[in-house]
């Protein structure tokens, strides 16, 4: 190349620099500006709309005549940033909160994986005091905010612990699993019907989209809020629940342990559902309630424990009725076999007891005065199989299906059972002689046994029992009722009129239950005593009212009580009496207005 | 009469200049827009504007032998100015690169480029200096070297490079043979390729034995090269680790902007971001969601460009570049017909400087060259730089009106 100085060759080479970089940067730009424009207006969107979640409130309960059983509330609840919390101000925030030492780092602990920027909830249901007071120390609580979340209101008088469960901030696996339904920090039903009804309760979150600067700061709304997206609220439930019985129920267990179920036979609706001790909700709406949990869990009476679906025992004479069904349905018995009670039956080398010496008896006779020695015979006769086949058909030994998230399927022994417990040919008939009354390993949950009384009370036909009816469209609070399988033992009606007659003579003749007899009221029921090899025996009542007409079957068990007639029916009759009370009010109102 | 008047003022530089000062105000005007702190930012722009068309014309019309005598005396002054901001320089942003005198700051290096053009373009044309004796290439790059090393002491990488490439350059236009260029410059090259891994120091070196085979020369001289050049990368590169932590990751930046979104790589980003999504016809004046919303901080200084490419589109952006394309093709095709060589060397040394601050900040702004924090010539907010290139389209345009004259 020529090397003078500024030679032409030269001048070329810085042209061709100069054009060449033209050439590259107006081809950047094309790529940039117009073949991958979408990407970037995407990225620059993102970087200036924020989107700002909008929660929906929670679906509320009524009870079966639209009283409001469970209902939202707006409270403070108290947050914090981690990015720009001071670890420093925790024991004085947790003095002033009323917590335990250490526990707003643990709370912060437990979510740590999530970015920083997420307000974690430290408490709920905080005092206006407080919020006051953070707010005028404002610059020493760094991170630190509060903001109005709706929470359950359980000011209406009904406690149901059990029945209507709570919710509980999502945890990380869930959180996993349902990720685009739920975010760090959202409500999710856990137990109860919160948890079964979560998808309709829940609602759906909306968004408000806000411009922001790159420091994230709100400067208007976007597109003046056309593009917004409202929360629509959960929706809300139709319990079967009828609120006069259940409050009569709820007060009856206080101090107590046990449970008891309400059914409408008819529908298998759910008309009052007790586990007793409860635990006080409220307290989970306002705490964070993993605490609230850890306390419950350690009380040794269980409170947290559903009596009503997970606790199973033995039905005691509860169970008479289904063998005397059994007896008629199979031929083995006719109304007018007797069997002579001399105070118990020998069998083998072993004398099986009665409780009294009852002479010539009946089917109804047997069922009125609870006489053992009628059942040892006939269990003999019916054969374990056999018993085994019919306690299922009536609901005993499986799940009844109720829309509650915990049922346990209690135990119906048979061969198989046996052979699989005591190894084969270890056990004998011996063993099946007790099932007749109750005893032994047959064992069932109080649940089971409100739908067994349906079942009689309704001739054996029913519903799967449940607790919800059905929701309240979001606009028109339209009525959508639920449909639930109905379920049928298919046995003669006259059977059912025999045993039902023995149940009508239990309260109203000269039967166990003779002191819970009303005057206005006709109830049918049966005493039963639930042997308990760790205490005291279990009081067990079963029953339904009126007798001619039954609207309600209920079951009551009364832990560690002794004889069921002295502590389970009285409980039963209240809870009846103020079903059928209330349900004359409402017929009464509906007549009047009906006139009017 | 225009034509006239044309043959001594060069419109077809002085308008796009104009035209490109007018650009930046509206730029800058937008991107301090309701501004919490920025907000003076334009108003004051407007009045470095002002100042600078005195100095330009100021520089226009000096005596035109008056910068050969100058020259030694700049230089001076500059070196002088460039070891006193490291003594009484105030930081900004990690570098030591502002005088002040009273209420005024300015940044020496700014001033100095005058001072290197004038003196280098004095040393390589005086008398009958023969550029591809060894010494005289010695003394030349070590009239660029000084300024180089004082710069690199604030630290200020982006201008140290600036210096590199307008000593380079010159160097170049005085007639240096190709092979003595190569072996000046190859181990800058090497040592750029460096940055990016051992993958594109590898392909530099491969480059390089293939120049190098072209070449043909002794087995001696080639392998020497090749140590020399390699050393110089291992040197260098053990010698970033003695730099300053910003600019450490200003290099790993460029390398990959998308490690660290929000981090030094974020602005790059985010300019990118600014650009493509101002698609053909741009977003409108001050409806640009990134500058309006300011994601890209400091955007009126190295980031202007961005402003123009989100809020005037595709369209804006080519006519921007297409100004600055006019001037330097115009300063190309004044050269031949300039006929005194310390002129035409200083033009050289001119085009230069403005062409690299234009491609490298542009470059930033498209993301296909390092953020290095050089701003945008006639566009970019400060007064230091509007003004020293506002001097050099005077003195540029002082040389087109005495083209035909020897001195």
């Amino acid at each position: 190349m020529d090397t003078s100085f500024g030679s032409k060759d030269r001048r070329k080479i810085l042209l061709v620099i100069i054009t060449v970089f033209f050439a590259i940067s107006v081809f950047q730009l094309f790529n940039m500006q117009i073949l991958e424009r979408v990407v970037y207006t995407e990225k620059s969107t993102e970087n200036s709309i924020k989107k700002i979640t909008l929660k929906p409130p929670r679906g509320i309960f009524f009870d079966r005549d639209y009283r409001v059983l469970v209902s939202n509330k707006p409270s403070y609840t108290l947050q914090i940033i981690p990015a720009n919390y001071n670890t420093k101000v925790s024991p004085l925030l947790e003095r002033v909160l009323g917590m335990e030492p250490n526990s707003i780092s643990k709370i912060l602990a437990h979510n740590s994986g999530y970015s920083n920027f997420i307000p974690r909830r430290i408490k709920r249901n905080i005092d206006f005091k407080i919020v006051a007071w953070i707010e005028e120390n404002k610059e020493q609580f760094p991170g630190v905010e509060y903001v109005i979340e709706m929470q359950r209101d359980y000011s209406f008088g009904v406690n149901a612990s059990h029945l209507f469960g709570y919710t509980r901030e999502i945890n990380t696996r869930t959180l996993k699993k349902m990720k685009g339904i739920y975010s760090l920090g959202d409500y999710i039903g856990i137990k109860g019907i919160e948890k079964t009804y979560e998808d309709y309760l829940r609602g759906e979150k909306g968004y408000r989209l806000v411009i922001v600067n790159s420091e994230q700061r709100i400067i208007s709304s976007y597109e003046n809020g056309l593009k917004d997206k409202k929360p629509q609220k959960g929706f809300d439930l139709v319990l079967t629940i009828n609120s006069e019985a259940q409050k009569v129920a709820e007060k009856k267990f206080k101090g107590k342990k046990g449970s008891l179920v309400a059914i409408d036979p008819k529908t298998g609706e759910i008309l009052a559902f007790v586990s007793a001790p409860q635990y006080d909700l409220s307290e989970f709406a306002s705490v964070v309630s993993r605490e609230v949990i850890r306390k419950l869990s350690k009380d040794k009476d269980k409170p947290l424990f559903d009596r009503a679906t997970m606790s199973i025992y033995p039905p005691g004479s509860t169970i008479k009725m289904l063998a005397a069904i059994v007896g008629l349905n199979e031929g083995l018995i006719t109304k007018h076999t007797t069997v002579n009670c001399k105070g118990g039956y020998q069998f083998g080398n072993r004398f099986f007891r009665c409780h009294g010496v009852h002479g010539y008896t009946d089917v109804v006779k047997a069922i009125e005065k609870s006489c053992n020695t009628f059942f040892y015979k006939l269990i003999l006769d019916i054969g374990l199989d056999r018993w085994a086949y019919y306690c299922k058909l009536f609901g005993f030994g499986k799940k009844t299906g109720i829309d509650l998230s915990e049922e346990s399927r209690g135990i119906v022994p048979s061969s198989d059972y046996y052979n699989r417990v005591y190894g084969k040919n270890k056990w004998g008939r011996g063993n099946l002689i007790s099932l007749g009354i109750g005893q032994g390993e047959l064992s069932v949950t109080t649940l089971q046994l409100a739908q067994y009384a349906a079942l009689l009370a309704n001739y054996g036909k029913t519903v799967k029992p449940h607790v919800v009816k059905g929701y309240l469209t979001r606009n028109s609070q339209e009525f959508i009722p639920f449909n639930f399988d109905s379920v049928n033992v298919n046995i003669d009606r006259k059977y059912f009129d025999i045993v039902r007659w023995g149940m009508y003579k239990v309260v109203n003749g000269d039967g166990t239950a003779r002191g819970i007899k009303l005057p206005d009221i006709k109830i049918a029921g049966k005493t039963g005593t639930s042997q308990n090899p760790h205490g005291k025996d279990h009081a067990l009542f079963v029953a339904f009212a009126p007798y001619d007409n039954p609207k309600i079957a209920i079951a009551v068990m009364v832990e560690n009580v002794g004889f069921g007639s002295s502590f389970a029916a009285p409980i039963a009759r209240d809870v009846i009496k103020a079903y059928l009370q209330s349900q004359s009010e409402i017929d009464n109102q509906k007549i009047l207005s009906s006139i009017n | 009469m225009f034509q006239k008047i044309a043959d001594k003022f060069d419109f077809s530089i002085f308008l796009p200049v104009l035209l490109l000062m007018g650009a930046g105000l509206v730029a800058i005007y937008s991107s301090t827009y309701n501004h919490p702190t920025a907000s003076g930012n334009f108003q004051k722009q407007v009045y470095f504007a002002l100042i600078s068309l005195f100095v330009f014309f100021f520089f226009y019309l000096l005596p035109h032998k008056s910068y050969r005598i100058l020259a030694p005396y700049a230089y001076g002054f500059s070196l002088i100015l460039l070891i006193g901001v490291i003594f009484l320089g105030k930081t900004v942003y990690g570098a030591k690169s502002w005088i002040h005198v009273g209420p005024i700051g300015f940044q020496p290096s700014e001033f100095a480029k005058i001072g290197l053009i004038l003196f280098l373009g004095y040393w390589l044309t005086y008398k009958k200096r023969n550029i591809n004796n060894i010494k005289d290439v010695g003394i030349a790059l070590l009239i660029g070297l000084v300024p180089v090393g004082l710069i690199l002491m604030e630290p200020d990488l982006g201008t140290a490079i600036v210096y590199l490439i307008i000593t380079f350059t010159m160097i170049f236009w005085s007639g240096l043979n190709l092979f003595a260029f190569f072996v000046v410059v190859s181990p800058v090259v090497v040592i750029f390729a460096s940055f990016f891994g051992t993958a594109s120091l590898v392909i530099a070196m491969l480059l390089i034995l293939i120049a190098l085979f072209f070449f043909r020369r002794d087995l001696f001289t080639s392998i020497t090269i090749v140590v020399v050049n390699l050393a110089s990368a291992f040197i260098f590169d053990y010698m970033i680790k003695f730099l300053k932590p910003h600019q450490q990751k200003r290099i790993e930046t460029f390398i990959n902007p998308n490690a660290d979104p929000l981090g030094a790589g974020y602005n790059a980003l985010q300019a990118k971001v600014a650009i493509g999504s101002g698609g053909i016809f741009g977003k409108g004046f001050l409806h640009g969601s990134q500058t309006q919303l300011r994601f890209i901080p400091e955007q009126w200084t190295d980031f202007i460009y961005c402003v123009i490419g989100e809020e005037f589109g595709f369209w804006g952006s080519v006519i921007i570049i297409s100004l600055f394309m006019i001037i330097f093709l115009r300063i190309l095709n004044i050269l031949p017909s300039v006929k005194d060589k310390f002129s035409n060397i200083v033009l050289v040394g001119i085009l230069t400087l403005l062409f690299t601050h234009f491609s490298i900040n542009i470059g930033m702004n498209l993301g296909i060259t390092p953020v290095m924090g050089l701003p945008l010539p006639f566009l970019s907010y400060g007064g230091s730089s509007l003004i020293v290139d506002m001097a050099l389209v005077g003195i540029a345009m002082n040389i087109y009106n005495n083209r035909r004259q020897y001195t």
